[in-house]
């Protein structure tokens, strides 16, 4: 019976990928010609990396909220700092999302705080050096085969960016299943207190989940500006909520323990498909907006509803017949 | 006498009140040091300038203090709920001032109602609920704004420019009114004290008999409320409404409520600290400014002090604790 349960679960958000990409494309001209194909997975790179490290910090029942201003100030950085040199640029902007990463777990493994109330700090934080770096500008490159080298189609639909995206996903299935750092992870997320007396280093891995989320969202960060060949300090807002979002519906639950990377993968797909199908109606960004918010605030709710349902199949011991 | 002196001392620095207090301290030598290191820092308008910046921000800080003395974080949709009241505010200034001043009332009722009934009576995370409303609300008001600014036709002089006893803003007579009859209600009432215990420990409360869902929808009615108070406040100065105007008061008002020490972990703290918090951080801005520090740097500082903030009240709570 529970398996049953939990295996409809996890193929939910296939299940609804698929479906909304039918509707789309029964619905709309252009929707699966390749041109918008591409342009699909353009987006899923950006809001796959970002949703891939924020669902890790949920997985271990913590939350990173300084991830869509940590996009900013990565793509700033890579501009400013490198200039036409991207590579060098790349590389500061990446060692400092690791140091933000790792002063996010410190701070508040050390101080026994909850990671929301650190991370609102480093979110603030962040988008005010956001503001500082671009000086009220956007910044710009003249280096344009970075960005033509990432964003070159292959195979049509395929960009070494989203196939980088998707590479991560794979990566990171593969470390949560076949690592003990990564059963540690789901561990550590289901039971502090139990992963804890079994010799489960806590604070080893909320560490590698935080350092991994800012990785992650500094990267989509990187990249995106290469891309673009500009970059601004708002170029992450609204990012956090999409992710928050496809983390959710992709099955990773806010209390913990529960996620994989390849429902977070159909969760992001079903979020851009959404999104790209709304503005092909010729829905406007207040409209998309209005749109994500009231989405994350169903998922949220039926989230909430879910975490109940889980802890009385866990009192009564349901889970140990499965 | 000396002992008095002696025991008023022992009993501000002792246990929870020390923070708070020594935020009024801080406060205190940074009007000394303003005094002797800028000139014309204490002139009447200086000192209007100071009571302007600290009303608005000071009014949404009373409102998130009832969050977080809930147990509930933060409500990270101030600054949306703001932003299109003043839009409400400015579209129906034309019926007059009282009138306008109701509209903003409703809406921030209704929009702080509908997250009190998610949040209290659902138990969803507050802080992603109050992300959800934000995009939703900031969606609404670009649908109505269409982006643009929109211009009072009527006179809101008498809250914008107006001044009580030609010396008070009367901004800043409603603060202090509003934080005033705030703080006794939470201080001296049956709600107050249902407040403080769901803070402490929301199961507990809840097995006490504690009318806990209805208590917590109370607390975010009233910060909806202020968020759009705050936004009817800031319309009024130039009678007109855009939707960047409250930009920032979610950090603002959170600000305020850390850096005096108001327990995160909720029920400790008392609401009119965080009128010592806003004042704390008006200073701070208000000497950045005259200093000619660029409004970038002002967020950087305000991050860099609620994470100060953060830390030392959390090693002050771990102290207590041996």
């Amino acid at each position: 019976m529970k398996t049953q349960i939990t295996s409809m679960a996890a193929n939910l958000p296939l299940v609804l990928a698929v479906a909304l990409f039918a509707v789309f494309a029964v619905g709309l001209d252009n929707f699966a010609s390749p041109q918008n194909t591409y342009a699909n997975l353009q987006s899923f790179a950006l809001l796959g990396l970002i949703t891939l490290g924020l669902s890790m910090t949920m997985l271990v029942g913590e939350f990173d909220l300084s991830v869509g201003s940590m996009v900013a100030v990565a793509g700033l950085i890579t501009l400013k700092v490198g200039g036409d040199d991207l590579v060098t640029g790349a590389l500061v902007a990446m060692a400092f999302a690791f140091v933000v990463g790792t002063l996010n777990a410190l701070v508040f493994v050390w101080l026994r705080l909850s990671s929301l109330v650190v991370t609102v700090g480093t979110m603030i934080a962040l988008s005010g050096f956001a503001y500082w770096l671009a000086g009220g500008k956007i910044i710009s490159t003249d280096n344009f085969d970075a960005g033509a080298f990432w964003d070159d189609a292959i195979l049509g639909i395929f960009s070494a960016r989203s196939l980088l995206t998707i590479l991560a996903f794979i990566v990171m299935a593969g470390i949560l299943k076949f690592t003990r750092l990564g059963r540690d992870m789901v561990a550590t997320g289901s039971s502090t207190h139990a992963a804890r007396a079994c010799g489960v280093s806590i604070g080893r891995v909320h560490l590698f989940a935080f350092v991994l989320s800012s990785l992650c969202a500094g990267l989509a960060g990187v990249l995106l500006s290469i891309s673009l060949a500009t970059a601004s300090a708002t170029m992450g807002s609204n990012l956090l909520l999409q992710a928050v979002s496809a983390a959710i519906i992709g099955g990773v639950a806010l209390a913990g323990g529960i996620g994989k990377p390849s429902g977070v993968f159909f969760g992001v797909l079903i979020l851009t498909i959404l999104n790209n199908g709304l503005s092909l109606l010729g829905a406007s960004s207040a409209a998309i907006l209005l749109t994500n918010g009231l989405l994350l605030l169903v998922v949220v709710v039926i989230d909430g509803k879910s975490g109940a349902l889980l802890q009385i199949v866990r009192s009564k011991g349901l889970t140990r017949q499965a | 006498m000396t002992s008095v002196i002696g025991d008023l001392i022992k009993q501000s620095v002792q246990g929870d009140r020390i923070q708070v207090n020594g935020i009024k301290a801080v406060s205190l030598l940074l009007i000394i040091w303003g005094y002797f290191s800028v000139e014309n820092f204490l002139t009447p308008a200086n000192l209007s300038a100071i009571m302007y910046s600290v009303s608005a921000i000071g009014i949404a800080a009373v409102g998130m203090a009832f969050i977080t003395l809930s147990g509930n974080l933060f409500m990270l949709s101030m600054a949306a709920t703001a932003a299109l009241s003043t839009i409400v505010f400015a579209s129906t200034l034309h019926f007059g001032l009282p009138v306008a001043l109701l509209s903003v009332s409703v809406l921030g009722i209704l929009i702080g109602s509908i997250q009190g009934l998610v949040v209290g009576a659902a138990r969803v995370n507050p802080i992603i609920a109050t992300i959800a409303v934000a995009s939703i609300v900031m969606g609404i008001g670009s649908y109505i704004s269409g982006g643009m600014t929109v211009i009072g036709k009527g006179d809101a002089s008498w809250l914008g420019i107006g001044k009580f006893a030609s010396l008070v803003p009367n901004q800043l007579v409603i603060f202090l009114a509003f934080a005033i009859a705030a703080n006794y209600w939470v201080e001296r009432t049956r709600f107050g004290r249902e407040l403080r215990l769901i803070g402490l420990n929301p199961i507990t409360a809840a097995y006490s008999g504690i009318r806990v869902p209805r208590t917590l929808v109370i607390a975010f009615v009233v910060a909806g409320f202020s968020a759009a108070l705050a936004g009817g406040l800031f319309a009024s100065q130039a009678s007109q409404g855009n939707l960047k105007m409250a930009a920032g008061l979610d950090f603002d008002a959170i600000a305020a409520v850390l850096v005096a020490g108001i327990s995160i972990r909720g029920g400790q703290g008392k609401i009119i600290d965080a009128v010592y918090g806003a004042i704390f951080l008006a200073l701070i801005g208000n000497l950045l400014l005259v200093h000619g520090l660029s409004f970038e740097i002002q967020l950087m500082v305000k991050g860099a002090v609620v994470v100060l903030a953060v830390i030392v009240a959390a090693l002050i709570a771990r102290g207590k604790v041996r």
